[in-house]
């Protein structure tokens, strides 16, 4: 079969579904966005009765949006790195020395992601205040963060380091590299996707959760979800909803794409055999 | 570490004990006020209509010239905060605010202050909607639940008003009312009217026994019964969209609630609203202050300034609430005052919980 | 094993795994110790085995459980189904293929909540699918689409969530595949069929293992999407937790939070060693 042939076949294919995957979602969040609060936008018309700029501006100027965004763009980077250095040994341990218990040590690093939601915000939280992190209300959140969400670093990186091929590790080891260069030659490549992929996870992960940011930063540190709550929690308030919505993704979508060329940049496949 | 770790878990075990009233309890109310001042600013947590109390806060921060902070949040955020934060020395929160029968749920004393200290006013209202606040709770702000109904649909005259009323609806027009039953109060206040008219179960009493909850089966049979012809939806302001979306012609409401999104352009203004004759619950909202409120005499005087008859008036007539203050003027509200005379008190403790339980059971769960 | 390797295992797996064990396993105690009556929020602390007994006595609990199971498989095997052949078909770089990958991949962008408002928006009684299905005659008056009873929307809302997770897990994965296995399969007559399952399949399970086990985890224990467009007359276990909270049953929700994690944790073992014997043939 003619790859070239059936590449734009599916190509076409995706775009079409994407669009109503993704595009209609997205141009009502733009409309929704663009209601003008002199008349309701009922399910009836096509398009919203009134459009203006209203909301945009108006949450841009009123509300905590400017600083939410700030704080929440440090937050999570500062998490994502964190879960990363902390999840680096255990997942070598996990992806290449193979020991006795370590499917069961697997299952525990899973632990965060099983503990109910308001148990770990009441009582992970109570916890956090009484070891006194709390006097330093960032990094309280971003450890916090990265406890929370260690599991999916060490999932990834235990993945990658699993592909970590021993012949390339043999070979740099045979022809005398320092350990630094042995890392760099031999690891980093296959590594690589992992890191990628943990930093994205871990960042997203971080800049969606609500109920620990909330409990140790409010009131002086507003992130991103606490706005979103408070907009569609209550009183389900489309149209600020949709601003903060489409404010989130802007910057997101740059994020993905430059992690998209760092993993294509990092095919370990190009590194082995003809690819 | 390991070993502070497990001293701070055997701690969390143990709820705080009430001795820290104390620095306030000492001073008289000039004092107090004056303390306030030096404080100088405080934090009020509520989860609902946040931009429109920070505007309501100018007269307070003009009096006094105590600046309120009102953060970001929703209800289950701000809860879990302030149970987080009950063994910290000094937490963050000065007022919180609650759903009336959600400081049910918790230990009053081991959390919050006594505010016995606040000068004598008897118009406060310390119990509401079947909840004692006793010495720690005050009520600033009360809403009637009722029905929202379209008017292009439904016109005032052919309104339900029975049980019987309400039957005849739903056969006459299928699908074109639904309730929730959790997620808000509006639709649990529709549905245990029914269940009160339909069984005749007293519900202000709070006992709970097999019997009592086998008499309520008339009433479980009743929704059995037409249970194609009314739907059951996601939540209190699922049952105002999908009204103000027109898919709906009839929804339980929280008064305040709707007109909250009605102020603000999120539904429809033609929606009306009304009390059935057949009686819906009143409820509340209330407020508390912490025991480790860090600005415990700023907390004082704006809870005062919150539950007086002069801020009381001003909710009635900016957000039309029932006023929680026998001396505030109530004028101003948005449903007749005949049909108030419809309110009913919400149903007792423990027995409301398991009639809610066994509603589930007997008629969600056989959906 | 000498006492030196496990000297180093224990050291690699202190800032990782031991930090979660002490911190979250704290958590974990605090959990259990108040589905027994510890930990009260109102009343006193007592030893007791009523909660569990009462939860697990009821009708509401065990649907809760069959229909979090359900959820949760399905999420976490509908998307895994589909991210595969995307990331066998995006493994080698053509024109094009960055921007399709970001496409596939920016659901991951949207935060669940919003994800949810914009998805009952689109199938609202009076929303876009409504009047396009009427517009185009296929249905003569709208239906009610939202809360339906067999949690398709949940379910289309979960996939649509986590496939780009999974599509970032098994591309790296399907990546690290040398090229010249999959050669020497073709040349030696492997059709595709056969080269994913004797190839590509053992050579990514531990991928696709930590994909599924993580999207199950996160499918059976959801909230938010069962609560906005979920069958109304089924409860999730995350839901029942929460409607004995705001009830002041503390230890009850306790007991369904400990049932969740018991779930969570055995399912997860579960699945992971299906997940290998299924792509592997075999059990190890």
């Amino acid at each position: 079969m003619n790859h070239a042939w059936l590449n734009s076949m599916l190509m076409a294919m995706v775009v079409g579904i994407a669009f109503i995957w993704l595009a209609i979602p997205f141009t009502m969040a733009v409309l929704w966005s663009l209601v003008d609060p002199v008349e309701p936008w009922t399910a009836d018309k096509l398009l919203p009765p009134t459009m203006s700029f209203y909301r945009w501006t108006d949450m841009w100027e009123n509300s905590s949006l400017k600083s939410a965004l700030v704080s929440s763009y440090t937050l999570a980077p500062s998490a994502a790195i964190l879960a990363l250095s902390l999840a680096f040994p255990t997942a070598y341990a996990l992806g290449r020395i193979s020991f006795p218990g370590r499917e069961t040590a697997k299952l525990l690093c899973l632990l965060p992601l099983v503990v109910p939601p308001f148990i770990t915000a009441i009582f992970f939280s109570s916890i956090l205040f009484q070891l006194g992190l709390n006097t330093w209300r960032f990094g309280a959140i971003v450890f916090a963060h990265s406890i929370l969400f260690l599991p999916y670093a060490i999932r990834i990186l235990t993945v990658s380091f699993e592909q970590v091929r021993q012949d390339h590790i043999d070979a740099a080891r045979d022809l005398g590299a320092s350990p630094f260069a042995r890392f760099r030659v031999a690891y980093l490549p296959a590594l690589r996707p992992g890191i990628s992929a943990t930093l994205l996870i871990v960042f997203i992960q971080s800049i969606e959760e609500f109920a620990i940011a909330f409990i140790i930063g409010s009131p002086d540190i507003v992130t991103i979800p606490t706005l979103l709550y408070s907009a569609l929690g209550q009183d389900f308030v489309r149209p600020n909803a949709a601003v903060l919505s489409l404010i989130l993704v802007v910057p997101n979508v740059f994020l993905m794409l430059i992690l998209e060329r760092l993993m294509k940049t990092a095919n370990p496949a190009l590194l082995s055999g003809k690819g | 570490m390991l070993k502070k770790l497990c001293a701070t878990v055997a701690t969390l075990g143990v709820l705080a004990s009430p001795l820290q009233a104390g620095d306030l309890s000492g001073m008289s109310w000039d004092g107090i006020v004056a303390q306030a001042k030096e404080e100088g600013k405080l934090t009020w947590y509520v989860w609902y209509l946040q931009d429109d109390f920070r505007r309501a806060m100018k007269s307070f921060e003009e009096e006094y010239g105590i600046s309120v902070t009102i953060p970001d949040g929703n209800n289950a955020g701000n809860a879990e905060k302030m149970l987080a934060e009950k063994d910290r020395d000094t937490g963050d929160i000065d007022v919180f605010a609650w759903g009336y029968d959600s400081f049910e749920t918790v230990e009053l004393s081991a959390l919050f202050k006594s505010l016995g200290t606040l000068p004598a006013d008897d118009g406060r209202v310390s119990k509401l909607a079947g909840v004692d606040g006793g010495e720690h709770v005050l009520a600033f702000w009360g809403n009637q639940s009722g029905i929202a109904y379209d008017p292009a649909k439904v016109s005032a005259g052919d309104l339900p008003q029975s049980v019987e009323d309400f039957a005849a609806f739903w056969a006459a027009n299928p699908g074109k009312f639904g309730f929730n039953y959790e997620k808000g109060g509006s639709g649990p206040s529709f549905y245990q009217n029914v269940l009160r008219n339909v069984a005749g179960t007293d519900f202000t009493n709070g006992e709970v026994s097999d019997e009592r909850l086998a008499g309520l089966k008339p009433g479980f049979d009743f929704f059995n019964k037409h249970a194609a012809n009314y739907i059951i939806t996601a939540s209190n302001v699922d049952n105002i969209n999908r009204v103000s979306d027109k898919e709906l012609w009839m929804a339980p409401a929280w008064e305040d609630h709707l007109a909250g999104l009605q102020n603000r352009g999120e539904v429809r203004k033609e929606i009306k609203f009304y009390i059935p004759e057949m009686g819906m619950n009143g409820g509340g909202n209330g407020v508390a202050i912490p025991l480790n409120a860090p600005h415990p005499a700023a907390a004082y005087v704006f809870v005062n300034w919150l539950t007086s008859p002069e801020t009381q008036t001003m909710f009635n007539r900016d957000f039309g609430t029932a006023p929680m203050n026998a001396a505030a003027d109530d004028s101003a509200a948005l449903v007749p005052n005949a049909q108030r005379a419809f309110r009913q008190p919400w149903g007792k403790q423990p027995f409301r919980s398991k009639v809610e339980e066994a509603f589930v059971d007997n008629v969600i769960l056989e959906r | 094993m000498i006492a030196r390797k496990w000297l180093l295992v224990l050291a690699l797996l202190t800032p990782g795994l031991g930090l979660i064990l002490l911190l979250i396993g704290m958590v974990v105690y605090i959990a259990i110790a108040q589905s027994f009556g510890f930990y009260a929020l109102r009343g006193d602390s007592a030893f007791s085995t009523e909660f569990w007994s009462e939860v697990l006595g009821r009708k509401l609990f065990s649907k809760a459980v069959r229909y979090s199971i359900y959820v949760g498989v399905w999420s976490a095997v509908l998307s895994i189904a589909l991210a595969y052949p995307l990331a066998i078909w995006l493994r080698k770089p053509f024109p094009g293929s960055i921007g399709i990958g970001a496409i596939l991949k920016a659901p991951l962008l949207v935060h669940g909540l919003v994800a949810a408002f914009l998805f009952i928006n689109v199938i609202s009684y009076n929303g876009l699918l409504n009047q396009a299905m009427q517009g185009l005659g296929i249905w003569s008056e709208p239906r009610r689409l939202q809360n339906d009873s067999n949690a398709i929307g949940v379910l289309l809302l979960q996939t649509w969530k986590n496939m780009p997770f999974a599509l970032l897990l098994l591309a790296g994965a399907v990546q690290s595949i040398s090229e010249d296995v999959l050669d020497a399969a073709r040349d030696m007559g492997a059709g595709s069929w056969a080269r994913f399952r004797k190839v590509i399949a053992p050579l990514t399970v531990s991928g696709m293992q930590a994909a599924m086990v993580i999207i199950f985890i996160g499918a059976l224990a959801d909230f938010t999407f069962q609560t906005t467009v979920g069958p109304t007359n089924l409860q999730s276990m995350a839901q029942l937790m929460v409607s004995f909270k705001v009830r002041g049953d503390w230890h009850s929700a306790a007991v369904v939070g400990v049932s969740l994690m018991i779930i969570a944790l055995v399912g997860s073992a579960v699945l992971a060693v299906v997940a290998r014997a299924v792509m592997r043939g075999r059990i190890r």
